[in-house]
């Protein structure tokens, strides 16, 4: 599957909620989407699965358009963390209608999930609990084997242990049956294990999209004595820096030399990666008190 | 090839999801008759047929459905179906649905009338006509209106099953599948945009609703209210074309409201 948007715009009223998004994925990858609240994520995810039109720019899926498109949208999956408030089906039903409409979908599959999830299958949804409600958006999401299988932050209300099996029932499913998953969440250093690519929107617009590794890799925490450390980043990007007594330590983004790499550790400097959850943080931090911005493109 | 599968496949889910409803409400105005006809001490000519019951019932019954079937957009859309699907699919279960109510009333009543005899007969409801034709006393035109939406509602254009099954079928056929249509387009105007363009096409559908009335009894030669004196010269193939318009013009502003519409989340 490969997904293309090209200048893609999106305003309601007018409030521009995505801002000229351009980036092309594609392959049986988990790509990570992460943004803050409001940042255009679910605006994003829903021209995808034909919930709504963009303004303007285009989408295409496979090369063609996918909105009101009845062979793309029936590949597509969008499973996001739903009102089910007012929804009297059983989980029983609601699973028998996927299986009507989605032409992968595997019912024993499913039905191992629920059991794994605990859920009572012949309780109405709005009944149960949101932890709950959100375990079986995660077992029609992985049942549905649609090609592109999108989970919106789907995690909402689930307890640790739930969310674990979601963990690893996603990268079974991908063994078994890999396909193109998107995931947007904010759980980021919970999730970043899962992620072979990242795609960074912030404010409507796109960030960054770069492969996992070569995102991490590109930050570094320098940390030792204050001093060495200081004239060690110089001239850097320096993302984020503390410090305790004599002891400092700066977040740098910008990938280190092996050169740089080695003369930081001949001068006593340790030198750790940036985990994704503080590159996260800090590429898409608001203005700090000196009117500042973290400005890295 | 696909795409067909995708449709009837809706409607054949959207008429049994309906019908599975229209039973409960086919069941409870079969169980008021059962009453009525108990009260009534099962006199001659004591109590209205079922047929009788059901054509003043069912508008609303469908007016409502007609609303909640919106709710199915949604739906369909997270399952991977198209609006255009889902507008077709909808469609056909409305035509289905608008057939299956009043075969099923004609031969309940059908049947009550094999097993009671005289008891329930089709002879007054004739009144219905007549007394829809005197009931514009209203000079204004507020009052016209509302007296127009209370007799459509109320009194509907009838034709009693002894006359022609086949006649009163289309025509109670016809009139809940107007009020379908209405309530599906109010609620999609709703869906789409916001209350006030809502309240607007509550007004529109009045106006449809008033117009078709006119249409269909003039057709039929009912009894007219004065309003529709219009009409009368026209043709009867002219005023079900009119009619027809009605029905395009209503189905039209639906699937122009659902084929782009953002679905809410």
């Amino acid at each position: 599957m490969n997904v293309s948007c090209s200048e893609l715009l999106l305003k309601y009223g007018n409030h521009i909620a995505l801002d000229h998004i351009n980036f092309e994925i594609q392959g049986e990858k988990i790509y990570g989407l992460l943004g803050r609240n409001g940042a255009g994520k679910t605006s994003l995810l829903s021209i995808m699965a034909s919930f709504r039109k963009q303004t303007a720019g285009s989408i295409t899926i496979n090369g063609e358009d996918p909105f009101e498109n009845s062979n793309i949208m029936e590949q597509i999956v969008f499973m996001y963390s739903k009102n089910y408030s007012e929804e009297s089906e059983t989980i029983q039903n609601m699973l028998k209608s996927a299986q009507r409409y989605r032409p992968n979908f595997d019912k024993d599959y499913a039905e191992y999930l629920i059991g794994r999830f605990q859920l009572d299958v012949k309780k109405p949804i709005k009944k149960l609990s949101k932890g709950m409600q959100s375990a079986f958006n995660v077992t029609i999401g992985l049942a549905s084997r649609a090609p592109i299988t999108i989970l919106d932050e789907v995690y909402l209300g689930m307890d640790a242990p739930s969310r674990d099996i979601f963990y690893k029932e996603l990268l079974q499913e991908q063994e078994r049956h890999p396909r193109m998953f998107i995931l947007s969440t904010h759980l980021v250093s919970e999730m970043e294990y899962l992620f072979d690519e990242v795609i960074l929107i912030n404010k409507g617009k796109l960030l960054l999209h770069e492969d996992f590794d070569t995102l991490v890799s590109k930050g570094a925490t320098i940390t030792g004595d204050k001093e060495i450390v200081d004239d060690f980043v110089r001239s850097k990007k320096c993302i984020n820096e503390q410090q305790l007594g004599g002891t400092k330590s700066v977040m740098i983004f910008g990938e280190l030399t092996e050169v740089e790499r080695n003369d930081a550790i001949d001068r006593g400097l340790e030198v750790t990666p940036v985990p994704l959850q503080d590159l996260f943080i800090h590429l898409t931090k608001e203005e700090d008190a000196n009117g500042t911005k973290s400005r890295l493109f | 090839m696909a795409r067909k599968a995708v449709y009837s496949k809706v409607a054949a889910d959207m008429f049994i999801v309906q019908m599975s409803w229209t039973f409960w409400f086919l069941g409870i105005l079969l169980a008021v008759q059962i009453i009525k006809m108990v009260i009534g001490g099962f006199q001659e000519n004591g109590t209205d047929p079922y047929f009788n019951s059901v054509f003043i019932a069912a508008n609303v019954y469908m007016l409502i459905i007609g609303i909640i079937s919106i709710y199915f957009l949604p739906y369909y859309v997270e399952n991977g179906v198209t609006r255009k699907d889902y507008f077709k699919g909808t469609f056909l279960a409305l035509c289905g649905l608008s057939v299956a109510i009043p075969v099923i009333a004609i031969c309940i009543s059908t049947l009550e009338n094999l097993i009671l005899g005289n008891i329930v007969q089709f002879r007054d409801m004739d009144i219905v006509n007549s007394v829809a034709a005197k009931i514009d006393i209203n000079s204004n035109i507020i009052g016209e209106v509302i007296s127009g939406v209370v007799q459509s509602v109320i009194l509907p254009p009838y034709i009693s099953p002894e006359s022609s099954w086949i006649l009163a079928i289309a025509v109670f056929s016809l009139n809940i599948f107007m009020y379908y249509l209405l309530g599906w387009m109010i609620s999609a105007s709703f869906y789409r945009y916001n209350v006030i363009t809502g309240l607007l096409f509550i007004g529109f559908s009045i106006i449809i609703l008033l117009v078709r009335d006119g249409l269909l009894r003039t057709s039929l030669n009912l009894p007219v209210p004065s309003r529709y004196y219009i009409f009368e010269s026209l043709p009867a193939s002219i005023l079900l074309l009119g009619v027809a318009i009605l029905i395009v013009i209503a189905a039209v502003v639906i699937r122009q409201f659902t084929k782009d519409v953002a679905i809410k989340m």
